[in-house]
């Protein structure tokens, strides 16, 4: 059973599933729902994301069937029914997804046999159940890409053995997911590979369609998208090989080595890459050099941030930053065995330091967190404080930063103080970013 | 005078509509006809995302100062919060320096919770919650999920009462329940009624004298509270507090950005005033009914007009119309002189003005002495509460107008047919909006001054500025298609409204 949550970093699944067809370039969704579900979601992703926006047919412009207690009595199928044929009339989409929210969930509408009645539509029309009741965004997400790989990509017997799909990255729940995908095609071409990443910049839904015929799924995560990626699996044939999401060059280095390893590409090759890597990155660490030493750039770090970003970060800072991070909360709602997953990932860091791995979604457990794991200002004369610190998390760390007087970089959901475009924090361009970023905080007031 | 439960739909108390299109004679004609008409049951075959009762009550219980609000529903119910975080905060702190940022829970319903009742959850919620954070009140917004499984909120909660030491609010305001969203200001109310709207006990000391209490008699006669909305900006209320202090009356701003606590500081004045029709009635009648507060209910103080006319009604109570006249007439010379160099750049231009029925009248007057013409109307609902202010309009019998709650849809089809030079919009439709290629005013903003004198000084000074330079509207006008399929703009904009009542 899930538990309250104090300030929610993640929606609803109808969110996450919005989310992504927000991505999808030319997609309608068709909301199956009370009135105020869509337009909800996209007020909280709007600004939550780094202003986001509502994109093609998001915000106000998403069809909506708009149920009242009218339908909640009768049923809301001939209702949906109409909606769907008036939305082929009136929005110009190449995939409608039907979406459907909890009441028209509870009162038991057949939304997927309503919807198989436009099986001869010019463009599919597919339906998707993501009910609020049923999870959270993640799983949105993921039931959204798991109903694409079995109702639109088209199956292909003959793999490419150097193609690979990538996913795993929650569009919105992760402000920087299209900067993010942008480097990691970039690296994986840079090891031969042609990288799909379904949903990146000039992407478009034939890259999904022709996403069938891969020899990998890339999934950019321990945790998220089990369903997509076994729909791969079973349907096309295509297996999965998770992985973290790197941020910087160390975890960057690690990543290409299990891919290019996985699809036995040469060892030259990766060799190669990583060297010109190696070299552009660690010339811009260069220019910062001189000011760390000279005034002292370490830090202790304080982590808050979703099961994809908090590992990425925490290692980043210590193995790369030489930094000290202390405590990283885990913000996600994981079982127990999610959580021994990640748990892995804080170990054998280069730097041997070790930080304090809390998994919990309440906001105002951080300050427990923290004054839990270190030793409080009892008025000692000679006082180890937390200080100097940064804190890397969201906005609702903006007040326990500065109680800490510790700046603070925005890095997982919500953002709403600063504007996201194509900036990314994963590989090493994204490494380059954050670091500038983290440091830019730094020399702020200079 | 019993409070209900739960406040009935505006379709059915105020027998409102949201969707229309026609001219304004037309619609005026329909709202004179019984139950308006039957607007109230014109519905729409192809709709789109608009808020709810839910997402609009939060607009006021995110705004309370030192309450949490818990979000009883699944994870998503109130996500939209997220918007607020930062805004909220800095828009507090202009009311009280040390005021902090909002906090919310979400009781996180699932399926096992939608087979059990989610009773367990919330009273786990309002325990922690009460613990954590040591609000005044707690605020619990229901949405669709407990209402339909049958959660008795109000019970639960005051199971609770003698556990916490907040005040506990119910504020049901599921979303299926009507669709009408302004159903979400009764919904609010309603909860205040119940927990917050209570007689405060006057401190009398022992030794007080005959004066003191005298003192506080006057005082008490000359205070009124000014209901304001999430719409308002601090600019406007100051500007209010400027012209009312000038008939010497003490102002009070309720219900966004008060503490729970001024719901009973606000039952000692003389006179309850509402700044927007659509608002109010709800509560302000049953105050007068109750706690014999008389109310005044009209227009909304933005432009001149609007503005001389809600500043004597006010008068009027007070036996101040003289007073008020004369400082009207004052105001109205200064800022006629202040308006002149805009007056030439915006003279002529056509606009299409759309958002809440109040707010786009009252606006137009505006628009129109500054000598720009109404292309086109667009109200997010209608109900009653406009007659007052189209009443104030002349020569507006033949402009188009739509009602629709948001449905950019049919926005693009008018404006398109229209074509006017820029348009003044409600918050929400924006990325659409933008593709129209045209300058955009919103039609409020809570960081700006619309209201009051200097309201009308600053809208002009926008406009001016809005219109200097489109670039970046014309470019995503070029480069960003909209989604709507080239048959629909040949179509009539009413195709996919269906209208079962009378002409």
């Amino acid at each position: 059973m899930s538990a309250i949550i104090d300030r929610p970093r993640f929606g609803c699944p109808l969110g996450g599933a919005l989310g992504m067809i927000r991505a999808l370039p030319r997609t309608v969704p068709i909301v199956h729902a009370s009135t105020g579900c869509a337009y909800n979601i996209y007020v909280g992703m709007n600004s939550g994301a780094g202003y986001l926006g509502g994109g093609y047919c998001g915000a106000t412009s998403t069809p909506s069937s708009n149920v009242v207690e009218k339908e909640i009595v009768f049923g809301g199928e001939e209702r949906l029914r109409e909606q769907i044929a008036t939305t082929l009339e009136v929005m110009d989409g190449d995939l409608y997804v039907v979406l459907s929210g909890c009441m028209v969930e509870m009162i038991g509408d057949d939304a997927q046999s309503v919807t198989d009645n436009f099986k001869n539509a010019p463009n599919p029309v597919i339906y998707v159940s993501t009910p609020g009741f049923k999870g959270n965004s993640a799983y949105g997400y993921d039931v959204v890409l798991e109903a694409l790989a079995k109702e639109y990509v088209s199956p292909r017997k003959r793999k490419k053995a150097d193609k690979v799909n990538v996913f795993g990255l929650i569009p919105g729940g992760d402000v920087f997911y299209k900067g993010n995908l942008r480097e990691i095609k970039r690296l994986l071409n840079l090891i031969g590979l042609e990288a799909n990443t379904l949903i990146g910049e000039g992407e478009t839904l034939a890259d999904v369609k022709n996403s069938g015929d891969a020899a990998l799924n890339v999934v950019l995560s321990d945790v998220y998208a089990p369903l997509a990626a076994a729909a791969y699996e079973n349907i096309h044939n295509i297996p999965s090989l998770r992985t973290p999401l790197p941020i910087g060059y160390l975890q960057t280095e690690r990543f290409l080595r299990l891919i290019g390893g996985h699809l036995g590409i040469e060892k030259e090759i990766i060799d190669k890459a990583l060297k010109s890597e190696q070299n552009v990155y660690f010339d811009y660490f260069e220019r910062i050099s001189d000011s760390y030493n000279d005034i002292d750039f370490q830090r202790y770090g304080l982590v808050v941030a979703d099961a994809n970003y908090a590992p990425a970060i925490t290692e980043f800072i210590a193995d790369e930053l030489g930094w000290l991070p202390h405590l990283t909360v885990v913000t996600d709602e994981l079982t127990e065995r999610q959580q021994e997953l990640l748990n892995k990932r804080f170990n054998n860091y280069a730097s041997g330091v070790k930080t304090h791995i809390r998994y919990d979604s309440n906001t105002a457990s951080v300050r427990r967190h923290l004054s839990g794991s270190w030793e409080r200002n009892c008025n000692h004369r000679y006082y180890d404080s937390f200080s100097p610190a940064v804190v890397f998390g969201s906005v609702f760390e903006r007040e326990l930063a500065e109680e800490l007087q510790a700046p603070l970089l925005t890095v997982s959901f919500p953002i709403t103080n600063r504007v996201v475009f194509n900036r990314g924090y994963a590989g090493t361009s994204g490494g380059l970013a954050f670091a500038e970023d983290t440091f830019g905080l730094l020399v702020a007031g200079r | 005078m019993i409070i209900e439960n739960a406040a009935p739909a505006r379709e059915e108390r105020l027998k409102a509509g949201i969707a229309f299109c026609g001219t304004c004679a037309q619609l005026q004609n329909r709202l004179g006809q019984k139950d308006n008409g039957c607007l109230y049951a014109v519905n729409r075959s192809f709709s789109q995302a608009h808020g709810c009762q839910f997402t609009l009550s939060l607009g006021i219980l995110n705004t309370l100062r030192n309450a949490v609000v818990i979000m009883h529903g699944p994870v998503g119910c109130g996500f939209c919060s997220t918007a607020n975080i930062g805004t909220n905060k800095n828009f507090k702190k202009l009311r009280d320096p040390s005021a902090g940022g909002i906090i919310w829970l979400s009781t996180n319903l699932d399926e096992s919770d939608v087979i059990e009742g989610g009773e367990k959850k919330l009273r786990a919620a309002v325990l922690y919650a009460d613990r954590e954070f040591r609000p005044e009140a707690i605020v619990v917004a229901s949405s669709c999920v407990p209402a339909l499984i049958g959660d008795d909120v109000d019970s639960i909660l005051e199971n609770l009462e003698r556990e916490t030491a907040a005040e506990l609010v119910p504020v049901n305001c599921e979303g299926f329940k009507t669709k009408l969203m302004a159903t979400a200001y009764d919904a609010v109310y309603n909860g205040v009624l119940k927990k917050l709207t209570k007689y405060r006990e006057r401190n009398v000391y022992l030794t007080e004298s005959e004066l003191s209490g005298k003192l506080w008699e006057y005082e008490r006669e000359r205070t009124v509270n000014v209901f304001n909305v999430g719409s308002m900006s601090r600019a406007d209320e100051l500007e209010i507090k400027r012209l009312l202090s000038a008939l010497e009356l003490k102002v009070n701003f309720l219900p966004c950005f008060s503490r729970p606590d001024d719901f009973r500081a606000a039952l000692d004045a003389a006179l309850n005033i509402s700044v927007c029709g659509t608002h109010d009635d709800y509560y302000l009648k049953y105050i007068h009914k109750e706690f014999n507060i008389p109310y005044v209910i009209d227009t909304m103080p933005i432009g001149k007009k609007a503005t001389a006319r809600w500043l004597l009604k006010i008068a009027e109570h007070f036996g101040q119309v003289e007073r008020a006249r004369l400082l009207i007439q004052k105001e109205e010379a200064e800022l006629e002189q202040a308006l002149e160099s805009y007056r030439e750049i915006l003279k002529g231009k056509r606009v299409y003005v759309s958002g809440g029925e109040v707010r786009i009248f009252v606006t137009a007057e505006v628009l129109t002495d500054l000598g720009m013409e109404i292309a086109g109307f667009k109200g997010h609902h209608i109900d009653e509460f406009v007659r007052p202010v189209m009443e104030g309009l002349p020569d507006i019998d033949d402009i188009y107008i739509n009602i629709a709650s948001q449905h950019p849809f049919e926005q693009v089809n008018i404006v398109k047919r229209l074509n006017p030079d820029l348009l003044v919009i409600h918050t929400g439709s924006g990325n659409i909006t933008a593709k129209h290629g045209l300058p955009v005013l919103p039609l409020f903003g809570p960081g700006y001054n619309y209201m009051g004198y200097s309201g009308v000084f600053e809208i002009a000074r926008r406009l001016r500025r809005i219109i200097t330079n489109n670039q970046f509207n014309r470019n995503m006008q070029k480069y960003r298609p909209a989604p709507y399929r080239s048959e629909w703009y040949a179509k009539e904009p009413s195709a996919y409204i269906k209208d079962t009542g009378t002409k």
